[in-house]
């Protein structure tokens, strides 16, 4: 199992307003560190991470934005062919939440997979004084059909979970990707059962 | 053989040849020897194993077949093979899936009328199959089914089609070979030997059943005998095979059908007619005919009508069918079926367009080395005397014309056009100014020679033109009108359409693109197939550097950045519109990025006019083919960018007038002060906000010396502010407290996927590591550097932090309004400013992030020099981007441009199969419609273009359109006038269900027989046929009157009235409605003992069909085998 195939790769993106925290999410992802001093992302970026999920092997092409208004007529044109979406807030920050609406617009008109997988991300949950409570990232989720978790870069609370399970869903939405190998396990989840839906809207 | 010698051969202890073996004496267990077994053997325990295998020992007998499930049912077949000796068959079983699902009471007593005897066995199921009415003539079936009504029966048939069973010997020792297997294993299943050439379908087959044997007989001759080919005769030849003597033998039933074809439609001639294509040429018709997709089959897609007649279960006292009279009327059948004989893959005219398209992706030319055999040579002179012979200049090499289109190659043909010999172009002069007209409207683009001579000549060509496009145009319009009204009458229709366009990946409709697909398509099936595209698609790329060069937009082609929902032929069309469109913007009058430039959409296409002297000078350019000299000033591609900011550039940015700039000029040198009067009347100029800049005053006076940042940017006061867009509103400078402005920025690079794909990899190549990120982010710095510079331009005395308050507002942290913890807190509002007015003005700082030093935001402002977008370097280099573009589409094969207009095509192919459809109104057409367009969108959205997908998808387009046709030509022969009686109003609807019946199934139950609205139509139908045959000239009225008349009794008398009244017409016309019945099907059964008179009453059964050069026997006859 160790040498396993890679199943597929997956090209995932993290957009929301500049200084959310998306980069940071993505470091603690990848490199599990945080860096208080991230610098302001320029354009995109880029980073590649392997996830083992239910047995399948995937390749993540993680692509990170800059949120700047300004930088958005850059980065739109790397949504394409993505099979998944992070969309991040700051707990802190109401105005970062009230953008959402206006990203997730933006998604949908420059992503070219109409059924791909998206997630809400609240993140900053480490710090005092929430501007937006968990109960409003939820309706919100709901309402757009959104897998939704609250995390903290800073304190690694929830940004694995995020991950596995937006890779999961995607895995789990036939016609959004394509293997490159043949062997896909179906089945055998490592994680709890009923891990699979547990983030769609939970109450 | 080798299969033979499995473990399965222990278990045929029966065997005859088992000795211990003597090697082994003091062994206790048995050996059972096997090593001399023959073939024979080997062969019968083979059968046995596959049996086994089936599950099919004891096999339990099924239960009686329902009614019409033979056709209704599932069929299944399983299939082994054998060998005996050198001899291989296929030994496979079929049956009816399903049918234990039978209610078992309703056959319990149904079990006890057939039962008369041997109450501990349950009667065989081959039984109950012989005398089953049910399933008479199944609708489908397999051949034997049909033949002998049976469910299930093992077939045994030789595997090659040279090898054939002839010998009578051979056939009875496989039947013996068979029956034993089957006997083994108490399994009472038909088994049929095939015999003679497979296309005979010759059988003969045996059946095991206690206490009884089945013989299976068949006799197939070309043509029998005349004495037995009617009923008559049959029953004495079903009668002399029971060997029946004694006098009571009960009456036989007889099941009859006959089946008659209609193959002449006299009234509905097929009314697809070949389009006629000469009328392009002919120059009568507009250019709208260039977008013309051809619909529908050549021929009739419904070669024949099957009228199937059927008795039922009759008894032979009641009918008398012999040489010399038929109680058989057609129209007294009790029973009508009808089915329809498709013409075999009818030559369909948008299948066929399309495939001769797709074809051309097979060739490997180039568009140069296609064109080179036609172009003429360079230095012609010396071959000038072999231009008559035309055949042999084919054939010769030809002087190298460069095979790679270089770009030179193309600039320099740019204008000249291309030269082609006398006579020999494959587009004619008329037809390419047509087609290039079609394609580009805006433009008037004559070629031909004659028209030029003279400047009279000239206009009057024009006016031609002129009058051509107005006739056109009007016909275009009225199209476009019927077009809405069809799309009034049906929602649906532009609902799918819609639909269509949003889900294919091609190019909107009645853009170039989609025009150009349609041109080629045209062009390659009417004019020169290959040779005509490549002289097309030179004839494009010529005029998309024409355009290029001279700065005219390309019509249809929406404007804006590539659209990625389009085909890339598109976006590189999009992509070529927007260097051009960028183009005009650097060089029109001097006007940069001003304030103007933002107009630019709505003022641009004035530029382009049919009648604008560009359009002049490019006409006599193109008529004196003279090499490229123009007088607009093209050769300034690239931007200055001057150092020294101090200096104002001559350029001015916006329309004010430039005695206003002059004095600013002037006042720039004299001092701070006077600078800033100069800005002032500028800005107002700029803004006219004149309240804004009252403030702005205020505040400058009081906050200007006191810097306050580190990062001061120097040559603030020494330059005038540039490149302003508008004013942010209630956000002033920190230093100089001066209204912030927005500055004009440049645009984004426009790009088409596969450069937005090629950078993607480019990024990605860099890795996740730090310095890859470090790399990236320089990368994408132009953009930032840019924006940083147009900032300072416009806003002099700026710093760092003012350009993040307009730019990252989230990076500016408001001292007071910042959270607890402020450490590196992101989220100060940025509109900080709203709340307090300029005077309250709070200071804040950078975040953190923006605050680390070395950071790439620090860097690039620190590198960012004052200067407005217009004068620094292009992001986008429209030039060089332009050239690309070009160079792309020069260096395509026609098989490439094939290719990439292959989803326009399609997409054009689809919306209108869906309009025919929709218009012939076929039944399901969404069923239809909707996997294809799901398949299609799939396909388009493929990349790169697979050619095999394409003709996949062309032939399925192709089954479409097929059954399109075949619904209008079988709507046309129901609905036609002539067959309308007064008594079928109303019945319209039935009618309409009969024909999607027809359209959708095989064979299809006519409600009422003869007597119901759809039989009463095939009836006429026939009558019509059968006069048009036998020439009969009633006349007319006669004719009209019966009849006219008939169906008067028909609706209102009984059916008997309605015989009498058709009896009337037929000894009115001499001749019958009908002709001779093609195929004549005869069931005949008995329960008669077998082979003696006190043997046990059985089934008997013999079926007999009598067609056009083929005549069967198949008789089933079953003998007692205890009472002998």
């Amino acid at each position: 199992m160790e040498e396993q195939e890679i199943l597929t790769t997956l090209k995932i993106l993290i957009i929301g307003e500049s200084g959310v925290g998306k980069s940071s999410l993505l470091l603690r992802f990848t490199e599990d560190t945080f860096d208080p001093e991230q610098a302001a992302t320029i354009g995109v970026d880029f980073k590649v991470k392997t996830l083992t999920v239910d047995g399948n092997k995937t390749k993540l092409a993680i692509w990170d934005t800059a949120g700047q208004e300004r930088f958005r007529t850059l980065t739109p044109s790397y949504y394409r062919g993505a099979q998944g979406v992070i969309l991040v807030y700051d707990v802190c920050s109401k105005q970062s939440f009230n953008k959402l609406d206006a990203w997730l617009n933006e998604l949908e008109t420059f992503s070219t997979k109409h059924d791909m997988v998206k997630m809400l991300v609240g993140n900053k949950i480490d710090r005092p004084n929430h501007e937006v409570t968990k109960d409003e990232g939820l309706k919100f989720a709901r309402k757009h059909h959104m897998l939704f978790i609250e995390a903290s870069a800073k304190t690694n609370d929830g940004v694995q979970c995020a991950f596995e399970e937006l890779v999961e869903k995607i895995i789990q939405t036939p016609g959004l990707w394509e293997t490159s190998g043949k062997n896909l396990t179906l089945g055998s989840k490592g994680g709890e059962p009923g891990a699979g839906q547990g983030c769609y809207c939970v109450v | 053989m080798s299969s033979m010698e499995g473990g399965d051969r222990d278990k045929k202890l029966v065997s005859p040849k088992n000795s211990s073996n003597v090697d082994d004496e003091a062994d206790v267990f048995e050996i059972t020897d096997f090593t001399t077994a023959s073939v024979w053997e080997c062969f019968i325990a083979r059968l046995e194993e596959i049996l086994h295998e089936w599950k099919l020992v004891n096999h339990e007998p099924c239960e009686p077949a329902l009614k019409d499930q033979y056709a209704s049912g599932t069929w299944a077949e399983r299939t082994e093979e054998v060998v005996f000796v050198d001899f291989r068959f296929h030994f496979s079983y079929l049956y009816l899936k399903g049918n234990d699902e039978v209610a078992p009471k309703s056959t319990n007593s149904k079990r006890e009328d057939v039962e008369e005897s041997d109450d501990d066995h349950k009667t065989p199921t081959v039984f109950f199959d012989l005398m089953n009415l049910e399933n008479d003539f199944p609708m489908r079936a397999h051949y034997l089914c049909r033949w002998y009504g049976l469910q299930e029966f093992f077939t045994l048939m030789p595997v090659s089609e040279k090898q054939y069973i002839d010998s009578e010997s051979r056939a009875k020792l496989l039947l013996s070979s068979s029956s034993i297997a089957l006997a083994n294993c108490n399994c009472s299943i038909p088994v049929f030997i095939q015999l003679h050439q497979k296309w005979r379908k010759l059988f003969t087959g045996t059946c095991l059943v206690p206490g009884a044997s089945i013989e299976f007989e068949m006799s197939h001759l070309r043509k029998f005998p005349p004495q037995f080919c009617h009923l008559a005769g049959l029953l004495d030849v079903f009668k002399s095979k029971l060997g029946c003597v004694y006098i009571s033998m009960p009456p036989v039933s007889v099941s009859v059908r006959f089946t008659y074809i209609l193959k002449d439609w006299f009234h509905s001639a097929w009314p697809q007619m070949p389009p006629d294509f000469s009328s392009i040429s002919d120059g009568e018709v507009g250019y709208g005919d260039l977008d013309f997709l051809p619909f529908g089959a050549c021929t009739d897609p419904i070669s024949e009508l099957h009228l199937s007649c059927t008795w039922p279960c009759l008894s032979e006292d009641m009918i008398v069918e012999n040489s010399l009279y038929s109680d058989l009327d057609p129209l007294q059948a009790p029973q009508w079926n009808v089915k329809l004989q498709m013409t075999d893959d009818p030559q369909c005219l948008l299948g066929e367009f399309l495939k001769d398209f797709l074809k051309l992706c097979d060739r490997i030319e180039s568009t140069d080395e296609v064109l080179k055999k036609v172009l003429v040579d360079t230095d012609g002179d010396k071959h000038s005397a072999e231009i008559t012979h035309a055949l042999q200049k084919l054939t010769e090499p030809v002087p190298a014309l460069s095979s790679l289109p270089s770009l030179g190659n193309v600039v320099s043909s740019a204008s000249s056009r291309i030269k082609f010999k006398p006579n020999e172009a494959p587009i004619p002069d008329i037809l390419m100014d047509r087609i290039l007209q079609y394609l580009f409207p805006d433009a008037k683009i004559p070629r031909s020679q004659s028209g030029l001579k003279s400047p009279s000549s000239k206009s009057a060509r024009k006016e031609s033109n002129v009058s051509l496009t107005s006739g056109s145009l009007t016909s275009s319009v009225s199209e476009h009108t019927i077009d809405e009204d069809k799309k009034a009458e049906t929602e649906k229709i532009s609902d799918i359409l819609t639909d269509l366009s949003k889900q294919l990946k091609s190019a909107p409709v009645d853009s170039l693109t989609h025009r150009l697909s349609l041109a080629l398509c045209n062009v390659n099936h009417n004019f020169g197939g290959l040779l005509g595209v490549a002289h097309l698609w030179q004839e494009f790329i010529l005029e998309m550097r024409f355009r290029w060069e001279n700065k005219h937009l390309i019509c249809s082609i929406e404007k804006g950045t590539p659209n990625m929902g389009s085909c890339l032929l598109h976006q590189k069309l999009q992509m070529l519109n927007c260097c051009i469109e960028c183009k005009i913007k650097r060089e029109s009058a001097g006007y940069g990025y001003g304030p103007d430039s933002q107009n630019i959409h709505n003022q641009l296409p004035d530029v382009i006019d049919a009648s604008s002297p560009k359009a002049m000078k490019r006409l006599s350019k193109a008529a004196s083919s003279l090499g490229y000299s123009d007088d607009d000033d093209e050769e300034e591609e690239f931007f200055e960018c001057d150092d020294d900011e101090a200096g104002p550039e001559t350029k001015v940015d916006d329309a004010t007038n430039v005695k206003d700039d002059d004095s600013v000029k002037g006042r720039a040198k004299n001092g701070p002060d006077e600078a800033e009067n100069a800005l002032s009347s500028d800005s107002s100029s700029l803004s006219c906000k004149s309240d804004v800049n009252d403030k702005r005053k205020e505040l400058k006076n009081s906050s200007r010396n006191s810097s306050m940042s580190s990062s001061i940017f120097h040559d603030s006061l020494s330059h005038r502010p540039e490149g302003r867009m508008v004013p942010m509103k209630n956000v002033y400078l920190l230093n100089s407290g001066e209204q912030l402005y927005i500055p004009i920025t440049q645009e984004p690079s426009p790009m088409t996927e596969d450069m937005l794909e090629e950078q993607a990899e480019v990024l990605a190549k860099l890795g996740t590591s730090a310095e890859g990120s470090q790399i990236r982010a320089r990368m994408q710095s132009a953009c930032l550097v840019s924006d940083m510079e147009s900032f300072k331009a416009a806003n002099p005395g700026c710093i760092l932090e003012d350009f993040v308050r307009w730019y990252s507002p989230r990076d500016y942290v408001v001292e007071g309004e910042t959270n607890l913890d402020n450490e590196n807190d992101l989220d100060g509002e940025s509109l900080e400013a709203d709340q307090k007015g300029p005077n309250v003005f709070k200071r804040g700082h950078l975040s953190q992030r923006m605050q680390i030093p070395g950071n790439m935001w620090v860097e690039a402002w620190q590198s960012a020099r004052a200067v407005p977008a217009r004068r620094q370097k292009r992001l986008f280099d429209d030039t060089k981007e332009a050239e690309k573009v070009l160079h792309y589409l020069a260096s395509m094969k026609p098989a490439e441009v094939v290719l990439h207009l292959m989803p326009c095509v399609v997409h054009a192919a689809v919306a209108k199969l869906v309009e025919e459809a929709a218009q012939a109104s076929v039944p399901n057409l969404k069923n239809i419609v909707e996997p294809l367009i799901a398949r299609v969108a799939k396909v388009t959205r493929n990349f790169p273009f697979d050619k095999k997908k394409y003709s996949e998808l062309l032939r399925l387009i192709e089954i479409a359109e097929v059954f399109t046709a075949r619904t209008v030509s079988l709507r046309s022969k129901f609905t036609s006038d002539h067959l309308t009686f007064p008594e079928q109003e109303g019945k319209e609807t039935e009618i309409e269900n009969f024909v999607t019946a027809l359209l959708n199934q095989g064979e299809v139950l006519v409600k009422g027989g003869a007597c119901g609205p759809a039989g009463a139509i095939i009836h006429k139908m026939f009558i019509a046929s059968q006069r048009a045959n036998n020439m009969i000239l009633d006349d007319e009225d006669n004719e009209e009157d019966s009849i006219s008349g008939k169906p008067n009794q028909d609706s209102k008398k009984s059916s008997m009235q309605t015989l009498q009244a058709s009896s009337e017409i037929r000894s009115s016309s001499s001749c019958s409605d009908f002709p001779a019945a093609s195929t004549r099907e005869y069931i005949l059964r008995a329960m008669v003992p077998r082979p003696a008179p006190y043997s046990k009453v059985l089934p008997q059964r013999m079926y007999c069909i009598l067609a056009d050069g083929e005549s069967r026997l198949a008789g089933a006859f079953i003998s007692d085998t205890t009472f002998q």
